[in-house]
C-alpha cells in the first residue's frame, strides 16, 4: 500500500456523536486516517471533500440526508467512494444509493471487517 | 179487636176517626131514609137489607169500631122506627143475626187488611228491586263507558308505539283477537275484518319464512312461548322489521290452546342499530390503524433510536479488541475504546429510560371508572372481528361492582389487546370459538377480570415468556401487546398473568385495586 502524492483521506459524515467517535476510532485502530463531520454541511464547507479518498456516511441526518450529499458530490464532479451506514434503511433506498455510485450500503449495527474491507477497497481505487 | 188496623189509603188518624165513625152515621141515616122512602110508597119492608149493606159498607171503609157502631145504631133505629113491640126473643135472634154479621164482618175487614199489607209489602220489595236494577244498569253503563275510554287509550298507546296485539287459536289457525294497530302495522284494510293467518303469513319477507314456521312449530311442539324478529312487505312495497313475541295460553289439561302477544314495529330502532354498527365497524377499524400504526411507528423510532448507540459500542468494542489483540497491544487505546463503549450503552439505557417516562407521564390521566362499561365498550368495538371468525363473545359482568381509579385509554388497550389475541387464537377453529369476559370483586380491595378463550392455548414451554417484550408467536406480531399490558396494570397497582384452561384455551386474569385513590 504505497503512499502516493495524494493523502488517503477518509472522511465521516455522522450526527450522532458516538457513532462519529466509534469509527474513528476503528480506523485510528487500523492505521487509517480519518477526519469527522457532524453534518453533510460541515463538510461541504471544510473543502476536504477534495481530498478524501473514502466517504463514510449516515443517511439520515438532520439537515441534508446522506444520499442528497452523495447527489451533491456528484453534481459538482467530485466522486467518491461513499460508504452508507444506516439504522434503518430499506431494499430501495440502497438501491438507489448504489446507483448513484455508493461502494456499499450497511445496516446498523454493522460488521466491523466488511466495513474496513470496503474502505480499503476504496482507498486502492 | 181492641187494635186499631191502619190502612194506607186514610189519610190523618183525628180526620179519620171522624170520618169513620161518621160513616157509622151517615150508612145508618141512609138505610133508615131508604127504608123510610119505601115504605112511603108501600113496598116491603127492607130496612134489615139496608142495614146490613150500612154495616158491610161501614165495616170494610171505616174498620171494626165503626162497624159495631153501625150494627148497634142499626140494631135501635130498627127497634125504634120498625117493630117497637117486638118480643124479647125475636130482639135476642136479631142482635144475635146483627153479632155474627159484626164478627163476620170483622174477620173479612181484618183479612182485606192483611191482604193490602202483603200487597204493599210486595210492592215496597218491587219497588226496592227496580231501584237496584236501574242502579245497576247505570254502573254497567258507567263501566263501558270506562272500558271504552281504557280501550281507546289502548288503542292509542298502540298506535304511539307501534304495538299490536294478537291472539292465535292454534287448533283451527284462526287469528281471534286481532288489534286496530295490528291493521296498520301489516297493511291491513279494518273494514275487511280480522283477516285470515294465510294471508298474515303471506306478508313475512319470504327469506325470513322459513326461520319464522320452524320457531312456530317448535313452540307448538314443546309449548312454549316464543320471540322473534322478522320481516313483513306491506302491499305498498315497504319493508317492515316486527319483532314478536307470544305467550302460551293453556286449558287445565295442559293443553296449549291459544298463543297471545305483542308485535312490535322495530324498523326505526333497526335501523339505528345497523347505524351503530356501521359506526362501531368504522371505530373498531379506526382502532385497529391506529394500533398498527402506533406499535409501527413506536418501534421504528424505537429501534433508530436504540440501533445509534447499540452499533457505536459494537463498533467500540471490536476497535478495543483490536487494540489488544495486536502484536504490541495498545493498552490505552483499548481503554479509550472501552469508555467510548461505557458511554455508548449509557445512551442506550438512557434511552430505554426516557421512553419508559414518557410512557408513565402519558398514564396519568386517570378517573374514575366503571370497569364493567370500559369492557362492554370493547365487546363492542371487538365484536365485528369475532364475528367474522364465527367467535361468540359472551360476558359475565358482576353487577355493584366498585369504581376504580384508573386510565380509560390504557385498559381500553389492555381488553382490546386481550381480546383481540384471544379472537386471534381460535381464528382458525372454523366455528365453536367462545370469548368469555368476566368481571367479579376480588380479595384485599380488588376486582378481577378474567378473559378467556377455547383456542390454541399458551405456546408451550414458553409460557413464561409471553409477557417477554418482543415475544410473540404470530407471524406479523410485534411482541408488545402483552408486555404493554402487563405494564399498563402494573402502573395501576395491579397484576396480569396467564393461564391454560382445561381442556383447551387459555385464561388471561388481572387484577386492579379498587381504592379511590391512584397508586403511584
Amino acid at each position: 500500500m504505497a503512499t502516493q502524492g495524494k493523502t488517503k483521506l477518509v472522511a465521516i459524515v455522522d450526527d450522532d456523536d458516538l457513532m462519529r467517535s466509534a469509527l474513528q476510532g476503528l480506523l485510528k485502530a487500523v492505521g487509517l486516517p480519518a477526519q469527522a463531520f457532524a453534518s453533510a454541511e460541515d463538510f461541504l464547507k471544510s473543502g476536504q471533500q477534495h481530498e478524501t479518498a473514502c466517504l463514510i456516511a449516515d443517511i439520515r441526518m438532520p439537515g441534508m440526508s446522506g444520499l442528497e450529499l452523495q447527489a451533491k458530490l456528484n453534481a459538482d464532479h467530485c466522486r467518491i467512494p461513499t460508504i452508507f451506514i444506516t439504522a434503518h434503511g430499506d431494499a430501495k433506498m440502497r438501491m438507489q444509493a448504489l446507483r448513484a455510485g455508493a461502494v456499499e450500503f450497511m445496516a446498523k449495527p454493522f460488521d466491523d471487517e466488511v466495513l474496513l474491507e470496503n474502505v480499503r477497497a476504496a482507498l486502492e481505487s | 179487636m181492641g187494635h186499631p188496623n191502619k190502612t194506607k189509603w186514610i189519610p190523618g188518624p183525628v180526620v179519620s176517626r171522624v170520618l169513620r165513625y161518621g160513616l157509622a152515621l151517615v150508612s145508618i141515616a141512609a138505610a133508615l131514609v131508604l127504608a123510610l122512602t119505601l115504605l112511603h110508597f108501600h113496598l116491603p119492608q127492607t130496612f134489615v137489607a139496608f142495614a146490613l149493606s150500612a154495616i158491610a159498607i161501614t165495616f170494610w171503609y171505616g174498620g171494626a169500631k165503626p162497624g159495631i157502631l153501625a150494627a148497634m145504631l142499626a140494631s135501635v133505629v130498627r127497634i125504634y122506627f120498625f117493630d117497637p113491640e117486638i118480643s124479647g126473643l125475636s130482639r135476642g135472634v136479631y142482635y144475635l143475626v146483627f153479632l155474627i154479621f159484626a164478627l163476620l164482618m170483622m174477620r173479612a175487614t181484618r183479612a182485606r187488611n192483611e191482604l193490602e199489607q202483603r200487597v204493599a209489602e210486595r210492592t215496597a220489595d218491587l219497588t226496592r228491586a227496580n231501584e237496584d236494577l236501574k242502579f245497576e244498569i247505570a254502573q254497567r253503563n258507567r263501566t263501558e263507558a270506562e272500558l271504552r275510554k281504557s280501550e281507546a287509550y289502548l288503542a292509542e298507546a298502540q298506535r304511539l308505539t307501534h304495538t299490536a296485539s294478537f291472539a292465535l287459536n292454534i287448533a283451527s289457525r284462526k287469528i281471534i283477537h286481532w288489534s286496530q294497530e295490528h291493521f296498520r302495522l301489516f297493511g291491513f284494510d279494518p273494514e275487511g275484518g280480522v283477516p285470515s293467518l294465510e294471508a298474515v303469513l303471506q306478508r313475512i319477507h319470504p327469506d325470513d319464512m322459513e326461520r319464522v314456521h320452524e320457531i312456530y312449530e317448535t313452540a307448538t311442539r314443546e309449548k312454549t312461548g316464543y320471540e322473534m324478529e322478522y320481516r313483513i312487505i306491506i302491499p305498498n312495497g315497504t319493508t317492515k322489521h316486527i319483532h314478536m313475541l307470544a305467550h302460551p295460553v293453556f286449558r287445565a289439561s295442559r293443553d296449549l290452546v291459544e298463543y297471545v302477544g305483542t308485535l312490535v314495529d322495530v324498523t326505526e330502532r333497526k335501523r339505528a342499530d345497523e347505524e351503530r354498527e356501521r359506526l362501531r365497524q368504522v371505530q373498531a377499524d379506526l382502532a385497529r390503524i391506529a394500533r398498527v400504526t402506533t406499535m409501527g411507528e413506536l418501534t421504528a423510532s424505537l429501534a433508530h433510536e436504540i440501533k445509534q448507540p447499540i452499533a457505536a459500542a459494537v463498533t467500540d468494542a471490536n476497535t478495543c479488541l483490536r487494540w489488544l489483540t495486536r502484536d504490541h497491544p495498545d493498552v490505552e487505546e483499548a481503554r479509550e475504546a472501552a469508555s467510548r463503549m461505557v458511554k455508548d450503552t449509557t445512551r442506550a439505557s438512557d434511552i430505554i429510560s426516557r421512553i419508559r417516562l414518557m410512557f408513565n407521564k402519558e398514564a396519568s390521566q386517570r378517573e374514575l371508572l366503571d370497569i364493567n362499561s370500559v369492557i362492554q365498550e370493547m365487546v363492542g368495538l371487538v365484536r365485528n372481528e369475532a364475528n367474522r371468525s364465527s367467535i361468540s363473545i359472551r360476558t359475565q359482568l358482576a353487577a355493584d361492582m366498585p369504581r376504580i381509579m384508573s386510565d380509560r385509554v390504557q385498559l381500553q388497550q389492555v381488553f382490546m389487546n386481550l381480546m383481540l389475541n384471544a379472537i386471534e387464537a381460535m381464528k382458525d377453529m372454523n366455528g365453536g370459538g367462545e370469548l368469555t369476559i368476566q368481571s367479579q370483586p376480588a380479595e384485599d380491595g380488588h376486582l378481577m377480570v378474567s378473559v378467556s378463550d377455547n383456542g390454541l392455548g399458551l405456546p408451550p414451554q414458553q409460557a413464561d415468556q409471553i409477557f417477554n417484550a418482543f415475544f410473540t408467536t404470530k407471524l406479523h406480531g410485534t411482541g408488545l401487546g402483552l408486555s404493554i399490558s402487563r405494564s399498563i396494570i402494573e402502573s395501576h397497582g395491579g397484576r396480569l398473568w396467564a393461564a391454560d384452561n382445561s381442556p383447551r384455551g387459555a385464561s388471561f386474569h388481572l387484577t386492579l385495586p379498587t381504592n379511590t385513590e391512584a397508586p403511584e
